[in-house]
């Protein structure tokens, strides 16, 4: 199976001098295509720092990351913005939509970055109805439950489909039917050959997960 | 950075403001400059004595001869108008500038400081001064009761009697000119004038200048133009004052979170007060003095050039009280616009402020069709928090209509200085020659009309103290020279005259008067008055007639003919073919030719202060796109992890920064035009009609300015955000 995300050797330290917390001791971790992969862990573990250095949205001490082939250590940062539009989706999470925006505008803002003007709009379009969201599609952020919120959050990690969607706590603070719709998202994307790195605490998702690993002590078992 | 900017701002229009309010008494106390000069015409010394001993409150009383019309040659220079102060031991009434005062030492003399500046003369050159023949220059001199030379037409040289009477023989009692007087008390100077008049009853008194009327000869040189930098840089600190409190209350704002934790900690609102106060100030205070420092620096070359001309001093080490309570004055404004909001802010519950870090109104738009454009998007991130968009668009309308009037100002100098019809005038060449030449030079092609323009200095029959200067054509003027009429109509007979409004003000005239005037050579002419005109030139104290009576009395009237152009005609070729006609064609230029290094000097202080204040407007939008940016930090860091590139953030801080720069121009555009520019014509509406308006192309050049500030800000802002971590605008929740 191809190899989406290869990380080999992640270091990271947060702080300096004598508060300096070293929160990932070179981790590794693979996600092939088709792969729903769970890190779990105790809050302050670095769990969410793995993700963002595996989007490259932050700078490791040490270690590489490998994206669909393409490796980051010394790519531009207009090289990275180019990588994550094409490749890579992103779930936060506390969502992060934008509150100037709807729901649809804010669904649409990020496939400015990866596809032209009509596809842009026939997807966003496409995710929105499956995810049930026409209704209020043109809401604001502000007018949406947390269950709305985050299914507009996983529709724009998806609008440009990526081969690889990070999602952190993507089911957190959701109710148990919001949080199964959400995780058959994350499921379905994997059917279409994508790969799913999820940091999660909910039980329901390393269920569902194909694997599941550990963070403890800055590494992953 | 923008505590720098402003700084920056406020140093060099308060420097160069305080600089030239301060520099006529800064320059008088240095020059014991006397209270009262009188002149008379050369009396002998001890007549005069005689009398101004009898005054009331006189100190002390020191005499000259000043003989004018003497030939002065130095440096290459040569002038046949010098005049030549010839002083006695004692006060003396000047300042030596550079090389020492006259003493008993033969062959000396003093050089003005505007004739050793223009003429580059230094102490120990020589210098050839009329029948004294070849002088030494001991030093140079600066006396303060008039402007510099060359502004001054004439240029002046100090001797002592000593050398007068070393040359010519002694002479017991010689004769004066001026007597120079310093009071006991010179709050009490009515007193002494209310006696001055008796007691020089049956003497030729032609003056009697005070120091503040000595002051009020020195601002009109420049008045108008002075009384605009003082308000250029009042504009420029309260501009400066509201972007720092506007800065400092968003930067406590965003604090609140932290102002909640200490609160809920139990620190005592008045002690979270304090401490954001003082972590203000201890930012605040660096900044602000080196920005101070360098405006004043930046402004300092071309402050002490307008000094030069006015004849005064340069502040020097005064200047730094003056800086340094700007320096206070600066902090106080940061500090008060911290302290301000956190006490607001405190008044809030604990559990609100704990809440607010990332405080966004609620929508307004309910939908919107499309796919969202960056810049708009951009747009609606400054627009989010409304009162500071109102108060940075307010400030950026308010320094952009000030930066337009100070361009519109420097461009008319500019324009007084090289274009004649600012001034009224419609002749575009003058050439040598006298009435005999008029038809010669009127067959030359491209030459519409010619006539030969005279000047005439004279004085008012009943106020010998009111000069004037008389502007005479053959025949009509306005073909040649149309200053806008007041009121009355224009000249039809030689029997009539114009008059410039100032002195129309001053002597009380109206058309339907009577004008008796006393040219310099002649007897007295009497005049009707039957227009008032706007006149810029000799300040306004000129009168426009024929010059027939005035060729009655000296029928060698000389002057330049002015030539107007036909229209069409090229000025260039017309002067050569002038010149090949054997008359040597100038340019006529609308300030005399002493004048004309002025204005420029003047314009360069515009564009100095103009400068400053447009780099607080890039401070100011730097300012409020860094303070969006940190807003919405998240939702960049997002656009950025859904794959937007640099130039992408580019585009959302550029439609921010046009959502300020935008309505901000409109603002300025319609502030000068509306307010600002009537309003400062009105100031000067004694002197002219003065074209402050400003033009399509002034407002197109402002705009170019505000997209390459905006460029520019934007730019530093994208670069700044740019090199922040993602994953850091995201924070971490784990």
């Amino acid at each position: 199976m191809t190899c989406l995300l290869r990380v080999r050797g992640l270091t990271k330290t947060v702080g300096a001098g004598r508060v300096a917390r070293c929160v990932l001791d070179g981790v590794d971790v693979d996600v092939a295509a088709g792969e729903l992969v769970a890190v779990v862990g105790p809050s302050g573990s670095g769990k969410s720092t793995l993700l963002h250095l595996a989007g490259g949205l932050d700078e490791p001490d040490a270690g590489d990351v490998e994206i669909a082939g393409t490796r980051l250590r010394g790519r531009s940062d207009t090289a990275l913005a180019r990588l994550r539009a094409r490749h890579l989706g992103f779930v936060f999470q506390a969502f992060h939509l934008v509150p100037e925006l709807s729901g649809e505008e804010n669904v649409r803002l990020a496939a400015r970055f990866g596809r032209t003007r009509t596809q842009a709009r026939a997807r966003a379009a496409e995710l929105i109805d499956a995810m049930g969201l026409r209704a209020v599609a043109g809401s604001h952020p502000a007018q949406l439950s947390g269950g709305e919120q985050r299914r507009f959050a996983v529709a724009r990690a998806l609008v440009n489909d990526p081969v690889l969607v990070l999602a952190d706590e993507p089911t957190g603070n959701l109710d148990a039917e919001s949080g199964a719709l959400v995780l058959s998202l994350l499921r379905a994307a994997t059917r279409h050959g994508r790969g799913v790195l999820v940091v999660t605490h909910d039980p329901a998702v390393t269920t569902s997960a194909d694997r599941v690993l550990a963070l403890s002590d800055g590494h992953l078992r | 950075m923008v505590i720098f900017a402003a700084a920056l701002a406020v140093g060099a229009a308060g420097s160069v403001g305080y600089a030239l309010a301060t520099g006529f008494a800064r320059a008088a106390e240095r020059a014991d400059q006397p209270d009262v000069i009188v002149r008379f015409a050369p009396q002998r010394r001890s007549v005069l004595d005689e009398r101004l001993r009898r005054l009331p409150n006189v100190q002390r009383i020191s005499y000259r001869l000043e003989v004018s019309g003497v030939g002065l040659a130095a440096g290459g220079h040569v002038r046949g108008n010098a005049a030549v102060d010839v002083v006695e031991d004692g006060r003396r009434g000047y300042a030596i500038m550079a090389g020492h005062d006259l003493g008993s030492g033969p062959g000396e003399a003093l050089v003005d400081r505007g004739v050793a500046r223009a003429w580059n003369l230094r102490a120990g050159d020589e210098i050839r001064v009329g029948r004294l023949g070849t002088l030494r220059i001991a030093g140079v001199a600066l006396a303060v009761d008039n402007v510099a030379f060359p502004l001054a037409t004439v240029p002046r040289v100090y001797v002592t009697e000593r050398e007068i009477q070393r040359r010519f023989g002694r002479e017991r009692d010689p004769a004066v000119n001026l007597g120079l007087l310093w009071l006991a008390d010179p709050n009490r100077l009515d007193v002494t004038l209310a006696a001055a008049r008796p007691a020089v009853f049956g003497l030729r008194t032609e003056q009697l200048l005070t120091r503040r009327g000595v002051r009020q000869t020195i601002d009109q040189a420049a008045g108008i133009v002075i009384a605009l930098l003082a308000v250029f840089g009042l504009v420029a600190a309260a501009c400066a004052g509201a972007i720092l409190a506007a800065a400092a209350g968003a930067d406590v704002r965003r604090r609140a979170p932290l102002l909640g934790v200490q609160r809920a900690l139990g620190a005592s609102r008045r002690r979270v007060v304090a401490e954001q106060v003082l972590g203000t100030v201890f930012v605040a205070a660096p900044a602000a003095a080196l920005g101070l420092t360098l405006g004043a620096l930046v402004a300092a070359g071309p402050t002490l050039a307008l000094l030069g001309f006015l004849n005064e001093t340069a502040p020097g080490a005064d200047l730094l009280g003056p800086l340094a309570g700007a320096l206070v004055g600066l902090v106080a404004v940061v500090a008060a616009g911290a302290g301000w909001p956190a006490w607001r802010l405190n008044r809030r519950p604990v559990s609100t402020l704990l809440r607010s870090g990332d405080l966004i109104p609620p929508p307004t738009r309910r939908r919107t069709r499309g796919r969202p454009g960056l810049a708009l998007l951009g747009a609606r991130f400054a627009t989010a928090r409304r009162g500071r968009w109102l108060s940075s668009v307010a400030v950026l309308g308010v320094a952009g209509a000030a930066v337009l009037l100070v361009l519109a100002v420097a461009g008319l100098l500019v324009s007084l200085r090289d274009d004649p019809g600012t001034l009224g005038r419609r002749y575009a060449l003058t050439v040598a020659g006298d009435a005999s030449d008029l038809p010669a030079v009127r067959a030359v092609r491209g030459v519409a009309g010619a006539d030969q323009r005279s000047t005439i200095e004279a004085a008012d029959s009943f106020a010998l103290t009111e000069p004037m200067r008389v502007i005479a054509y053959g025949a009509d003027h306005v073909p040649f020279e149309s200053p806008p009429l007041a009121s009355g109509r224009r000249l039809r007979s030689a029997r009539e005259v114009e008059v410039g409004t100032f002195l129309a003000d001053t002597l009380g005239l109206r058309p339907g008067g009577q004008l008796a005037l006393q040219p310099a050579t002649g007897r007295e002419l009497r005049f009707q008055v039957v227009g008032i005109v706007r006149a810029l030139e000799n300040d306004g104290r000129v009168v426009y007639a024929r010059s027939a009576p005035f060729r009655r009395d000296d029928p060698g009237l000389g002057g330049p003919i002015a030539i107007r152009l036909a229209p069409g005609a090229d000025r260039a070729q017309v002067a050569r073919r002038l010149a090949q006609a054997g008359f040597g064609g100038r340019v006529a230029g609308a300030a005399t030719p002493h004048d004309r290094s002025f204005l420029g000097v003047l314009a360069a202080v515009l564009r100095t202060v103009a400068m400053a204040i447009g780099l607080v407007c890039l401070a100011a939008v730097a300012q409020t796109l860094a303070l969006t940016t940190r807003d919405r930090r998240r939702a960049l860091a997002v656009l950025r992890a859904a794959g937007a590139s640099r130039r992408a953030l580019s585009a959302v801080l550029a439609g921010a920064a046009g959502a300020l720069l935008l309505p901000a121009l409109v603002i300025a555009v319609a502030l000068e035009r509306l307010v600002l520019g009537p309003a400062v014509a009105r100031l000067a509406a004694d002197y002219a009609v003065l074209p402050l308006g400003v033009g399509a192309g002034e407002a197109l050049g402002v705009g170019a300015g505000a997209v390459l500030v905006g460029a520019v800000a934007v730019l530093v802002v994208t670069r700044s955000a740019g090199r922040e971590p993602v994953a850091a605008g995201l924070e971490r929740e784990d």
